[in-house]
């Protein structure tokens, strides 16, 4: 169903509601509720510590809610059917065993999945791995596992995307790469969800901004509504964290 | 399938799996030969060729039972390396279901271990024959089968509770602690205990060097193979159970 949808009609594909996770003393996701639509990038927002990694786990079934839900196309990520084939997601780029080649991580993956393995070359040039593919990971920069964990993200040929902090630690050519990428997999109808705590990027990437601090949800709105005359999108961000942060 | 084919590619791309493999079978190879050998040169020259071919098939499976302890820790490091790492995320983005991965391990680990078993076995039983050729060794007698059913048995249990284990504690250390204390220590310590009969027909490796005709029997054939094969699946089961959570 959701997995149609390549187009411009906007649909909601990711639905938090009322998502809370609580560890021992913290509260990582307060009641957040949000929806993230396709074909536009939506960047998640929010300071270091604001629960937006428990969120994306939380949406990964990785990790149990305390309350609330969240599904993907109405349905629960742990209740899908060859997952890769419908959301691609990059966590921890650097989660990643050294030892073994590039394409022989991505061929697992595959595997795992009942996917072709046929698409790795091609991914791997995508990606500008083109070269290091047969080499070890240990051997790889931070940059360049980004760009791995990109790669397996896109391997399924998903319709969402989820991405944790993509461009942490990527030179500028590095963020300007992913940036454009990202860009072009909404353009192409997907529906892209893309953490970062930095404003600026956010600025340049995302056409819709969830932004949340503590946990809570402070924003949740298109860029251009947000950015009102005489103010830069970064004394927005900080206006709305320090609001809630009382 | 999937599963299973993905776990196989895993276990298979690493270098650390083949060198363990390596080591163990090099080692216990050069063990059999030198153990066979010299329980062959004792031999009493009226041995009939039944009780030769009985008694080179006991030497080797002695041999392939010392391989256990690498290959269990090849089951310990097949999911502790993935906690280690963090990629048991991946795993687990790319198979929701933890139990369907466990089990796609275990069946991996199962098959590894007994080719690894093979690779043992074959050439030591070979090399047994040649070296015993003057008392004309039967084929293999029915009684042989128990030792090699029990032999494989526990090198394939001694693998899977590695990796129940790693599933369990996560710390590959802690992990192969655990498994070289169930296996080498607690049998050891129940020995000194006067309950240690009990205590012995309820832990892994007594049954097992019953089946390999190391010991006096102390439990029927089927209680030993039962009990041997419950610590492979039980420990498994809690592992899978405890993972859901
Ligand atoms: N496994 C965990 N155990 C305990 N606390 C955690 C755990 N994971 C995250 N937290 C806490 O939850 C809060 C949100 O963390 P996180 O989701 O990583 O934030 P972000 O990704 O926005 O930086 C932080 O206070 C963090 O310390
Ligand atoms: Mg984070």
């Amino acid at each position: 169903m959701w997995k149609t949808p390549f187009g411009p009609i906007v649909e909601r594909v990711i639905e938090v509601n009322g998502l809370t996770r609580r560890f021992k003393r913290t509260l990582a996701v307060d009641d957040l509720s949000f929806e993230v639509a396709s074909g536009r990038v939506t960047g998640f927002l929010g300071p270091n510590g604001a629960g937006k990694t428990t969120t994306m786990r939380l949406i990964l079934g990785l990790d149990r809610p305390t309350a609330g839900q969240a599904t993907l196309g109405g349905r629960p990520y742990r209740s899908l059917r060859r997952p890769l084939t419908h959301v691609g997601a990059l966590l921890d780029a650097t989660a990643v065993h050294g030892g073994r080649r590039a394409e022989q991580h991505l061929r697992w993956l595959a595997s795992s999945n009942g996917l072709s393995a046929r698409r790795i070359g091609g991914l791997l040039e995508l990606v500008g791995l083109g070269e290091a593919g047969g080499k070890r990971i240990s051997g790889f920069s931070l940059g360049m596992k980004q760009r791995l964990g990109i790669a397996a993200a896109l391997l399924g040929d998903p319709a969402t995307l989820l991405l944790d902090e993509p461009v942490n630690g990527l030179d500028p050519e590095g963020i300007r790469w992913t940036r454009q990428l990202l860009r072009s997999l909404a353009a192409e109808g997907r529906t892209v969800l893309v953490s970062s705590h930095l404003m600026s990027e956010m600025a340049l990437t995302a056409d819709h901004l969830v932004v949340i601090g503590r946990g809570r949800l402070l924003a949740d709105a298109p860029i251009s509504e947000l950015v009102r005359p005489g103010t830069s999108l970064e004394d927005v961000f900080m206006e709305l964290v320090s609001e809630g942060a009382r | 399938m999937n599963t299973v084919n993905a776990e196989w590619i895993k276990l298979r791309t690493l270098r650390s799996t083949w060198w363990t493999m390596g080591i163990a079978v090099l080692v216990a190879l050069v063990l059999t030969a030198l153990g066979a050998g010299a329980v062959i040169s004792r031999w009493d020259p009226g041995q009939a060729p039944g009780q030769a071919a009985m008694g080179i098939v006991v030497a080797v499976y002695v041999g392939v039972i010392l391989a256990q302890l690498p290959l269990g820790m090849l089951g310990v490091m097949t999911i502790s390396g993935e906690h280690a790492s963090g990629m048991i995320d991946t795993t687990h983005v790319a198979t929701p279901a933890k139990s369907r991965v466990l089990l796609a391990k275990a069946v991996v680990l199962a098959g590894f271990a007994i080719i690894g078993s093979l690779f043992i076995a074959v050439p030591g039983y070979l090399y047994g024959r040649a070296v015993a050729a003057e008392f004309n060794p039967s084929a293999l007698p029915a009684d042989a089968w128990p030792v090699i059913g029990g032999g494989t048995l526990m090198i394939v249990v001694t693998t899977l509770l590695g990796l129940a284990l790693g599933a369990l504690l996560r710390n590959g250390a802690a992990a192969m602690a655990a498994l070289m204390a169930i296996v080498l220590l607690l049998p050891f310590v129940a020995r000194m205990l006067p309950w240690g009969d009990w205590a012995n027909v309820l832990l892994p490796t007594y049954p097992a060097l019953q089946l390999i005709e190391q010991v006096p029997d102390i439990m029927p054939t089927w209680v030993a193979f039962t009990v041997l094969g419950g610590w492979a699946v039980v420990p498994l089961i809690i592992a899978a159970l405890v993972g859901r959570r």
